[in-house]
């Protein structure tokens, strides 16, 4: 809403190629995410989603092609790198330390201190509490071990990291991996509620009733090219799955 | 209702509640059997104030180390080796002020070393320190002849630097008490209360996870290791002042009593799980373990056996323990 640049996409990647060894496993993708847009990034096992959002969270570098952040052109080589330029991901199992309270999960390694580096706990405590209600989950207690919370909600206290650092970018890949349905649903709240914070989302999953309820425009990719980039109401669950499945083009649903 | 569930949480999150009760069930059981009861008076509790601390200094910081994810074989070398230094340096009668540190600069450096190998090299730490312990073990056997070298000659007694590390203060409590109180305080804070403490159980618990937060792990642990050749190299001070002499034989054995004190403590051998207070009261076990079965009549030689059917007791009551709190 207060972004006065709506017209650019926050982010554009263009012509995007990796080469694993002998594998070609991204062939020139153009790809962009809109300000405050969801886009559901799907496709079959192996067809470079996981890759291509690695290049824009800086695990790997692209071999060719171009990113644009904002306008302007960047360079991702690390992980921090995307941090700087608020891109964030929230990985199901590589995010947390499941044996470390909430409070220190969500400020792991941006620990708020007060002097000589010792914590403020307080703030560490209440802020991950507030952060977490943001997004309509009702945890009591900061000093609850990670391990001690249900999958849905351990994926809230992730997002609530992201949150809370005001990323700019959200990527997540397969979040309602491994949950139960009402879990994956309490996902998808949380998505929709970094949306209404005016957070663009990223959301990789293989299952398209999820993609379907949040996002607003779909990605498929297929043997490392994009087959089709399409707003959601041009398209349905069917024509999706059957792209997916078929791995065929279909050029007239092209919303460029 | 919220006060309540968090105080229960806290309590039995720590194994280390466990290890509470045994520890006091050990005092009452030696203070009631042994023979005039000979753990309880002044001349006892006299020796377990300077064994304690050894033992204590040491399990600080292994158990830190542990709950960063990696082990250190390496202090029963480090021990001896900054020892026979230290020894070797009032021999040579080097300015006394620089001694304490040169002596620590040792173990630090020896530290170093190790997390260069196990962080760099990347060997695991189990090997890397195993290596490292019969590497400096072999050096010092050579160097020293394994001969003792006793401090007397070099050091006249009632000097200020050996009141400071071995001396003792009212009601005949040794210095070595305060030492160990101080070190756990500190590493206490560090680890609980400062941010370098949650990235060493964050390194511990989920490496990828902390690097993904831009917490440098590497880094981290190779900290802890230098930490742990400090505190060597201090104890090993010490200990020599104790026994007025350097012994090959110094450090033998507290690689793996130390890890026992940090596990007896609650310390996860994982990584991730652990506390200061809690790798203090299991020092305070295992050492009155040992010196309570000694009051007992024990045999000597065999003390270990006994200890080891202790810890493996322990261990397995764990377990019970643990599936009972999941029920
Ligand atoms: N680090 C790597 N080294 C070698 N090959 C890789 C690597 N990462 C991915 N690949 C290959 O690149 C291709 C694309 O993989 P990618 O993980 O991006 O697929 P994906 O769309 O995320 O699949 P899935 O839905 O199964 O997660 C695959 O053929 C994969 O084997
Ligand atoms: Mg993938």
């Amino acid at each position: 809403m207060d972004n006065l640049n709506n017209n650019k996409p926050l982010v554009e990647m263009k012509d995007i190629h990796k080469w694993f060894g002998k594998v070609y496993a991204l062939r020139g993708v153009d790809f962009h995410v809109n300000y405050n847009e969801i886009v559901g990034l799907v496709g079959d096992n192996g067809a470079g989603k996981s890759t291509l959002i690695k290049i824009l969270s800086g695990f790997h570098t692209a071999d060719r092609g171009e990113i644009y952040f904002e306008g302007k052109k960047v360079n991702i080589r690390t992980p921090k790198d995307a941090k700087n330029l608020g891109i964030e991901t929230v990985y199901q199992e590589q995010a947390l330390a499941p044996h470390v309270s909430i409070a220190r999960n969500v400020f792991m390694g941006r620990e708020p201190t007060k002097i000589l580096g010792f914590l403020d706990r307080k703030k560490m405590e209440k802020d991950s509490l507030e952060t977490i209600a943001k997004l309509g989950l009702k945890l009591r207690n900061p000093d609850t071990v990670v391990e001690a919370l249900s999958g849905g909600q351990r994926q809230g206290v992730a997002i609530a990291r992201v949150l809370y650092f005001k990323a700019k970018l959200v990527i997540l890949d397969e979040p309602t991996i491994a949950l139960s349905v009402k879990e994956s649903q309490q996902v998808m709240e949380f998505i929709k509620q970094l949306k209404e914070e005016g957070i663009s989302v990223i959301f990789i999953t293989h299952n398209l009733y999820h993609a379907f309820q949040i996002a607003e425009r779909f990605v498929v990719l297929s043997h490392g090219e994009k087959l089709t980039d399409v707003k959601r109401e041009d398209t349905n669950i069917d024509d999706l799955s059957l792209l997916i499945t078929s791995g065929k083009k279909v050029s007239e649903k092209m919303s460029e | 209702m919220k006060a309540r569930e968090s105080y229960i949480s806290l309590i039995f999150s720590y194994k280390a509640s466990f290890t509470l009760i045994v520890f006091i069930a050990l005092i009452l059981v030696f203070s009631l059997l042994s023979p005039n009861h000979v753990f309880v008076k002044s001349d006892n509790l006299g020796a377990l104030g300077k064994l304690i601390p050894d033992l204590g200094i040491i399990s600080m910081g292994v158990g830190m180390l542990m709950i960063g994810g990696e082990f250190d074989l390496s202090v029963a070398s480090i021990i001896p080796m900054s020892s026979f230094i230290f020894v070797k340096m009032l021999e040579w009668q080097f300015p006394m002020p620089l001694i304490p540190f040169i002596t620590i600069l040792v173990g630090i450096v020896m530290g170093y070393i190790n997390g260069l190998l196990v962080t760099k090299v990347k060997i695991p730490s189990f090997i890397a320190t195993l290596g490292t312990m019969m590497f400096w073990r072999g050096v010092l056997y050579a160097a020293s002849r394994m001969m003792p070298i006793g401090i007397r000659a070099y050091l006249e007694p009632g000097t200020l630097f050996e009141k400071i590390l071995v001396g003792t203060i009212k009601g005949g409590i040794p210095v070595q008490i305060l030492w160990l109180i101080f070190f756990t305080l500190i590493l206490g804070f560090l680890l609980h209360f400062h941010k370098f403490g949650n990235w060493v159980f964050v390194t511990g618990d989920n490496r990828i996870a902390a690097r993904a937060m831009g917490i440098n792990t590497d880094m981290v642990k190779i900290v802890c290791f230098m930490i742990v050749g400090f505190l060597c190299s201090f104890m090993s001070m010490m200990q020599a002042l104790r026994i007025e002499s350097f012994a090959a034989t110094q450090g033998i054995g507290y690689e793996l009593k130390a890890i026992a004190s940090s596990v007896v403590g609650g310390t996860s051998l994982a990584g991730g799980i652990g506390s200061v207070p809690g790798i203090l009261l299991g020092t305070l076990t295992i050492q009155i373990l040992e010196n309570g079965l000694i009051l007992l009549g024990a045999p000597v030689f065999g003390i270990n056996a006994f200890i080891g059917a202790g810890i493996i007791a322990f261990a397995v009551l764990n377990v019970y323990i643990e599936k009972w709190k999941t029920v």
